[in-house]
């Protein structure tokens, strides 16, 4: 029996050997490339919180997020000075995922990025302790806590996005209702939970950025895209050429009637009006027949110039598609030129609608980093300035920016309330919007506004839209103007 | 030292005639003192690791360890003077490192995994008692291991009913991660399958050695090798048959290739004809092929186990595998330091995968250890099976430590992904009692062989003409 036995060892210690090299290879030589298998949170982690992720500062060097050293097995703590109003900006940084900017530069922010492969040496050979480096987002303090402040004042869910026309740098980006990013950078993992799930439930979905993700329709403030397709079209015409503006427009095909808010006569209710009054006082009987002149085709094509239907736009946060869709019929075109069809636009797309007009019909490529520092402050990356799109040519941006002043600056505009009289003498240029929808419209109205200010040197865009708000004069506007207020203060001039 | 200062009632001090047999009991405190300070700085070690302090339970937990492991080796002592003086301190060491693994994944989880619950640490330090008390009544009631042999076919019924019993029970009490091999009695489950296999073994080892001769008989030769004669081929017919009944009712291929293993390495054992080995295999592969064909649960795992990152596998059917060869390489060389990882990631990670959490935190290095340990405990247990005399103890000493090893082959193996992996317990390391206790069992039972081995001849009879009580 001792024979077979001994034969029985050697095959245990063959048995044993090959668990010892299995092991030896799989902890030796695989970690590399296991590391990068799909699913592999422990590599990720790994990387995460190797070194001291760098901070997020605004254009005029307010800090929003930064890393302080922590006590525990991870060795430094997330925080957020100002929380909940650069929410849509910064996103969160938890242990296993991030959002916001804390996700688009993840890989410089935690200092794992290949373009600091060179400084990580240099860090060595000097023995300094390796950082993540520092992104410079284009926001302005003041603009963004006007916004902020302004939509929490108003206590309904919206979105507010401020564009510096000139070169598409969001000047501002606030969401309401918002969260602390601080509740999501808690290093204890029930707490966690807790805070996520806390946050999922919480009403208003704050976790939702509504100044880059929100849809609704844009109402009348596609007016802007519908007198721009018309200004395009047909060069004869100007913003003092009469445009039929009926009290009551029969749609073709149809018994359904359009009539204008309140079933208001447009203009001096002749059946006639200038371009620029029926802008003005915001006529969709006016703007419907337009629309239904133009086709569906034409509209698509003006919406699309202006940055609509447009699945990949990033800033680099992804921003959702704003959608026109072609109608089926004349009618259901009729409603498309006044925003009411299925057309749905982002805060962003309003804020865009005005910037293309305030810079003589240049689009620019809205952009949310400025520029990314290392930790010795030489820049790694800085966005390039450039053209989304030629929306208009200059001539049709001029005319339809002189409508766009005609509603705020008319004693009859839709939102003659912020003339340069009562705002002291800023001249705002803008278009106000009244999206109604549920069955029936019978739902809240949204509220909706775009503008650029000030009127004769544009240098801000801004696009607001309010869930459930109202008129979009009434609830949009007074946050635009002063969101406007607020930035243009920061330039030196009132 | 001497056998003077061995308490034992057992050995009296011989005259110069007789060559002094040594007990070795110093040696072994010797080593317990190791194992006990190993798990007390590894329990300290999670406690720094995570709180940076000492842990709060180290007292509450290690007290009752300590008193056991002391009782263990006073038993040793009265029991069994002359065992192994390494088997106890190998499996205390073992035991301990499980009950700081199960407070170090009761003490921290993350959002997918909630950490292991708070009672988890002291359930497991009462596993231990249970399991050493288990021990020291083994080593106390069963004081010659022929004594087993008497039970061969009732151990072999017992043994037989346990592994059936929760294949024939209800899924809702039986019924666990697909697989049908546990009792549910309120919150408190056993396995008891974890019991059979000691108890088949002891059965195997009785039958074979009163069949060996018959067994051992050749029948036609082929290709140089003897096969047995077809009559005899009954009992190797039983217990594939039976291991396949094992892995098609209840779902647990680990366990049916422990008992099939076990069963054909005795056979081996017994009759040195390397046939029945051949033969074993060939069966035992081929069935589970057909199965792997025949039965998605099966065939699920050698898809697993080909290929755990392709597709979907890594997040659905091969993600519990793949998480763990990921903490493992996290773990590297040295490890994350106990407290350092984050073992919770992996589903199951304190039972079945308990090996990739060492391997994460304690590295290659605390892996190879462990291995090594095993691998000690079954070299002793082989060792053991040479030096004993009588056949019956021979046959037992083999096949108890081929189980082991092949037991930690098979868990192991699966979590590295030498072969598939299959939900079986990994030996005092895996938190759960039926488990723990039957280890516990089969330390006591090797200790009991091992005293038998090494326990000095009586003393030659001096006074010729008179009647020699002897006792058995």
């Amino acid at each position: 029996m001792n024979r077979a036995l001994r034969r029985i060892s050697i095959a245990v210690l063959v048995m044993f050997l090959l668990l010892l090299i299995n092991v030896n290879y799989l902890q030796g030589f695989e970690p590399a490339s296991l590391a990068s298998k799909p699913g592999n949170s422990r590599a990720f982690y790994a990387a995460q919180n190797q070194y001291e992720r760098g901070s997020i500062v605004t254009s005029d060097g307010v800090t929003i997020a930064a890393s302080k050293p922590s006590s525990g097995s991870i060795k430094y703590q997330r925080y957020y000075p100002l929380g909940p109003a650069y929410a849509p900006v910064t996103g969160y940084d938890t242990l296993y995922s991030q959002t916001g900017v804390e996700a688009a530069e993840n890989s410089l922010l935690s200092g794992n990025d290949s373009s600091l492969d060179v400084r990580k040496v240099i860090d060595l050979i000097t023995g300094k302790t390796t950082k993540g480096a520092t992104v410079e987002v284009t926001i302005n303090s003041k603009a963004q806590q006007a916004a902020y402040s302004a939509l929490a004042a108003l206590g309904k869910p919206g979105g507010v996005v401020a564009l510096n026309p000139k070169t598409g740098a969001i000047l501002a980006m606030a969401s309401y209702p918002s969260y602390d990013p601080a509740l999501l950078a808690v290093h204890d993992g029930t707490q966690l939970n807790n805070n996520d799930a806390a946050l999922l439930k919480a009403p208003g979905n704050p976790l939702f950025n509504r100044a880059l993700q929100l849809t609704l329709a844009p109402g009348s403030t596609f007016k802007v895209v519908t007198s721009a397709a018309l200004l395009t079209q047909s060069p004869s015409t100007t913003i003092n050429t009469n445009v039929d503006s009926p009290t009551q427009l029969t749609l073709p095909q149809t018994t359904h009637v359009l009539t204008n808010n309140n079933g208001e006569v447009c203009g001096n209710g002749s059946g006639q009006a200038p371009l620029i009054t029926a802008f003005a006082q915001s006529c969709d009987t006016t703007f419907g027949r337009i629309g239904m002149d133009l086709g569906g085709s034409a509209l698509n094509a003006m919406a699309e110039k202006f940055g609509m239907n447009n699945p990949n736009l990033t800033v680099p946060l992804p921003v959702a598609q704003s959608n026109y869709v072609i109608p089926a019929s004349l009618a259901l075109t009729a409603f498309s030129a006044i925003g009411q069809y299925s057309d749905t636009v982002t805060p962003m797309q309003e804020a865009m609608f005005a910037a293309a007009i305030a810079n003589n019909g240049t689009l620019m490529k809205p952009y949310l980093v400025q520029q990314v520092t290392a930790s010795d402050l030489s820049t790694v990356q800085s966005t390039p300035q450039s053209v989304l799109s030629q929306s208009v040519t200059p001539s049709v941006a001029q005319d339809v920016g002189q409508m766009m002043r005609a509603v705020v600056q008319d004693p009859d505009g839709t939102a003659a309330g912020f003339s340069a009289a009562n705002e002291g003498g800023l001249v705002i240029a803008g278009k106000t919007g009244t999206a109604q929808n549920g069955v029936n419209n019978s739902g809240l109205n949204d509220a909706v506004f775009t503008s650029f200010a000030p009127y004769a040197n544009p240098s801000i865009a801004v696009g607001v839209i309010i869930q459930g708000g109202g008129y979009g004069a009434t609830a949009a506007a007074p946050i635009a103007v002063q969101v406007i207020k607020a930035y243009l203060a920061t330039l030196g001039n009132p | 030292m001497s056998s003077i200062t061995a308490p034992s009632p057992t050995v009296d001090p011989t005259g110069p005639l007789v060559p002094v047999a040594r007990s070795r009991r110093r040696t072994e405190l010797t080593m317990l003192a190791f194992a006990v300070a190993l798990t007390a700085f590894a329990f300290a070690n999670v406690g720094f690791s995570l709180n940076g302090k000492l842990p709060s339970g180290i007292v509450e937990y290690m007290a009752p360890y300590v008193v056991m492991v002391v009782i263990a080796h006073l038993a040793m002592r009265r029991f069994a003077p002359f065992a192994d003086p390494l088997l106890l301190p190998l499996a205390a060491l073992l035991n301990g490192l499980g009950v700081v693994m199960t407070y170090r994944l009761a003490a921290q989880g993350n959002l997918l995994t909630a950490p292991l619950s708070s009672s988890a640490t002291e359930i497991q330090v009462v596993y231990t008692a249970l399991g050493i008390g288990c021990f020291v009544a083994v080593l106390a009631l069963i004081r010659e291991p022929r004594v087993l042999q008497r039970y061969t076919y009732t151990l072999g019924a017992i043994g037989i009913l346990l592994v059936a019993l929760p294949a024939l029970l209800p899924a809702s009490i039986s019924e666990v991660a697909g697989a049908k091999i546990q009792i549910r009695l309120g919150t408190f489950t056993i396995q008891p399958e974890e019991f059979a296999k000691l108890a088949l073994a002891v059965s195997f080892a009785g039958y074979l050695v009163a069949k060996r001769d018959v067994l051992a008989l050749a029948g036609r030769r082929v290709l140089g090798i003897d096969l047995p004669r077809a009559r005899d081929l009954g009992p190797i017919l039983v217990a594939w048959a039976a291991s396949l009944l094992l892995l098609v009712f209840e779902s647990d291929v680990g366990t049916s290739a422990v008992f099939m293993g076990l069963f054909v390495a005795m056979l081996y054992i017994a009759t040195s004809r390397t046939s029945w080995l051949l033969l074993g295999f060939v069966m035992f592969v081929a069935g589970a092929f057909a199965a792997s064909k025949l039965f998605a649960h099966v065939g699920e795992r050698f898809d697993i186990w080909l290929h755990p990152f392709v597709g979907q596998n890594p997040s659905n059917n091969a993600y519990q595998l793949v998480q763990g060869l990921y903490g493992m390489a996290s773990g590297g060389l040295l490890g994350k330091g106990l407290g350092g990882g984050q073992p919770y990631i992996t589903p199951l990670v304190q039972s079945d995968l308990v090996i990739s959490a060492f391997g994460e935190e304690l590295g290659l290095a605390g892996l190879m250890a462990i291995l090594l340990i095993y691998g000690l405990i079954v070299q002793r247990g082989l060792r053991t099976a040479m030096l004993v005399k009588d056949p019956f103890s021979k046959l037992l000493a083999g096949g108890l430590s081929f189980m082991l090893a092949l037991q930690v082959f098979v868990i192991v193996g699966g979590v590295t992904r030498l072969i598939p992996l299959t939900g079986i317990t990994t030996p005092f390391l895996s938190q759960g009692g039926s488990s723990l206790v039957a280890s516990w069992m089969l330390i006591a039972l090797l200790a009991r062989l091992s005293d038998t081995a090494r326990r000095p001849p009586p003393r030659p009879i001096q006074d010729e003409g008179l009647t020699q009580v002897v006792t058995l």
